[in-house]
């Protein structure tokens, strides 16, 4: 049923992320290393955005600059509709490692984002008892970080960021140290979790299959310095089922977005 | 009869407990087979014996240490967390200071006490000052250590998820040097007591350094080693306390001997 401590309400604007123009460079000494160029994509309310491009390519700051930790050069990032210009605390955000604080249980973990917020704690409680319940993590809610698997402790880290409270989510590769097999748990449990309460979510891979399965639009980035090389709308109705990936249209779809990253055309130029 | 293998606990504790009572009844035996002068070499049944007919003027000397080891612990832990802290949070002054801490570990600043003697007289503010001195450094370089070494990809989470300076320092950074504060700790414990014997040889009234002194004048080795075992005592006690409270505080790690 509707949370209202996790679903977001119906006022808010029907754009959970917009991303105008943005360019951005970094300095190293005397050189200026462009990371960003030209960056615009969006995130409608309950919509799965994936990006994927090569490793290292400078999605990771898209994420930081979205986040408020570091500004753009140019262009705007607009979060709810609020231009975000290095404001914190708008996003929920599950990074590349679990990035679990490793003297709390999973439970005071679980709460982490709420409490930064300061969100009336009995509330975050049973919303942190209930969720865990509902990943699957029940009875591991005193235990701690270290006791559990890479995976496990990927899904407390998702349930972090998904409690917090924020209509938009920002995941960063959340699954690229897992292994093949987990990953596919994964992605069902992603999924089935998604589907429950459809926040809007922003998630970075460099794995195509990844970024089809779990999204309904694509961005497909270029390597260092990033731009939009292309944008792919996923047509596959919800819930998807675990055999989508053998549908002719996926499959047409995967070898294109593969083909798109292997060839840059910027590089045939 | 039902065999009962012993816990990992009782497998930890008797090989070393075994050792110890095998120097001493080692020790024991070589006093009285060699037929040494006691004055020279007492045997632990002398030293037993001495310790238990002074004990009077013993226990007198022995809560002064304590008080004073304590007092000074104290003074020097809280002043070595709070310029850790600040230097911390400031890093203009880290970057100023930092250096000059770690060389500063490499001087033995028990070896300012006669100074502060000079300076300050025989009361208990010198001695306080030396043992402050000595649990400053290890306790202020360990605290700073810990803090720095927060993980950036949890920095970068926290302030994304919006928390500020305060909550950065209280419920990430802090909490993750906690270890490395009790390592900090565990020798400012052992140097405290160290640093409180020597201010005491220097010029006091009470105190187990002011009684090996007398002793020493007296040429008797008995009393020397009973104070020698009073010190080892107070020392094993602070530091139990300490780490006693670093396993109470420090949760959610694995433990060194956990295997992993």
């Amino acid at each position: 049923m509707a949370d209202p401590g996790v679903t977001p309400m119906s006022s808010e604007p029907a754009v959970a992320l917009e991303v105008d123009g943005v360019h951005k460079s970094f300095r190293r000494g005397q050189e200026t290393l462009p990371v960003l160029v030209d960056i615009s994509l969006r995130v409608e309310n309950g919509e799965f955005v994936s990006i994927v491009g090569p490793s290292g390519g400078g999605k990771s700051t898209l994420f930081h600059i979205v986040g408020g930790l570091l500004a753009a050069d140019r262009g705007t990032v607009r979060v709810g509709g609020q231009d975000v210009a290095g404001r914190r605390g708008l996003i929920g955000y599950m990074p590349q490692q679990p990035a679990l604080l490793p003297w709390r249980t999973i439970e005071n973990n679980v709460v982490l984002a709420r409490e930064i917020t300061g969100e009336p704690r009995r509330r975050s409680r049973a919303l942190a008892r209930e969720w865990l319940a509902k990943a699957g993590l029940d009875g591991f809610a005193s235990a701690y970080p270290h006791t559990l698997s890479g995976g496990m402790q990927q899904r407390v880290a998702f349930l972090r960021a998904l409690l917090s409270d924020h209509e938009l989510l920002l995941l960063d590769e959340p699954f690229s140290a897992l292994d093949a097999i987990l990953r596919v748990d994964m992605h069902r449990w992603l999924l089935d979790i998604w589907e429950e309460n459809r926040r809007s979510i922003l998630f970075i891979t460099h794995n195509v299959e990844e970024a089809l399965l779990l999204s309904s639009t694509v961005y497909v980035f270029t390597g260092r310095p990033a731009t939009v090389l292309e944008r792919v709308e996923v047509p596959f109705a919800r819930p998807r089922p675990d055999e989508v990936v053998d549908d002719p249209e996926f499959v047409r779809l995967k070898r294109r977005l593969t083909h798109l990253l292997k060839h840059d055309p910027r590089q045939a130029r | 009869m039902a065999e009962t293998s012993p816990g990992p606990r009782a497998r930890r504790w008797v090989p070393p407990l075994v050792a110890i009572v095998l120097i001493l009844a080692a020790w024991q035996l070589f006093t009285v087979l060699s037929g040494i002068d006691r004055w020279l070499l007492p045997s632990p049944a002398d030293i037993v014996a001495a310790g238990g007919a002074d004990r009077e003027s013993l226990a007198g000397h022995t809560l002064a240490t304590v008080r004073l080891t304590l007092l000074g612990f104290s003074a020097g832990v809280a002043i070595g967390l709070l310029v850790a802290v600040v230097l911390h949070v400031v890093p203009v002054l880290r970057a100023a200071v930092y250096p000059l801490l770690v060389v500063s570990q490499n001087i033995p600043t028990i070896a300012l006490a006669p100074l502060l003697v000079v300076w300050l007289g025989f009361g208990v503010l010198p001695k306080v000052i030396v043992i402050v001195l000595v649990c400053f450094f290890p306790v202020a370089v360990a605290t700073l250590d810990g803090l720095a070494r927060t993980d950036p990809v949890t920095t970068n989470y926290l302030r994304m998820s919006g928390a500020n300076r305060r909550q950065l320092f209280a419920k990430l950074e802090f909490p993750n040097a906690l270890p490395a504060v009790f390592s900090g700790l565990k020798i400012a414990a052992t140097y405290s007591v160290f640093g409180a014997i020597i201010s005491e040889w220097l010029g006091s009234e009470q105190g187990i350094g002011r009684y090996m002194i007398i002793q020493k004048s007296a040429f008797r080795a008995d009393r020397m080693f009973v104070s020698i075992a009073i010190v080892v005592l107070i020392s094993l006690l602070i530091f139990g306390t300490v780490v006693l409270l670093e396993r109470i505080l420090v949760r959610g790690r694995p433990r060194r001997d956990a295997h992993e």
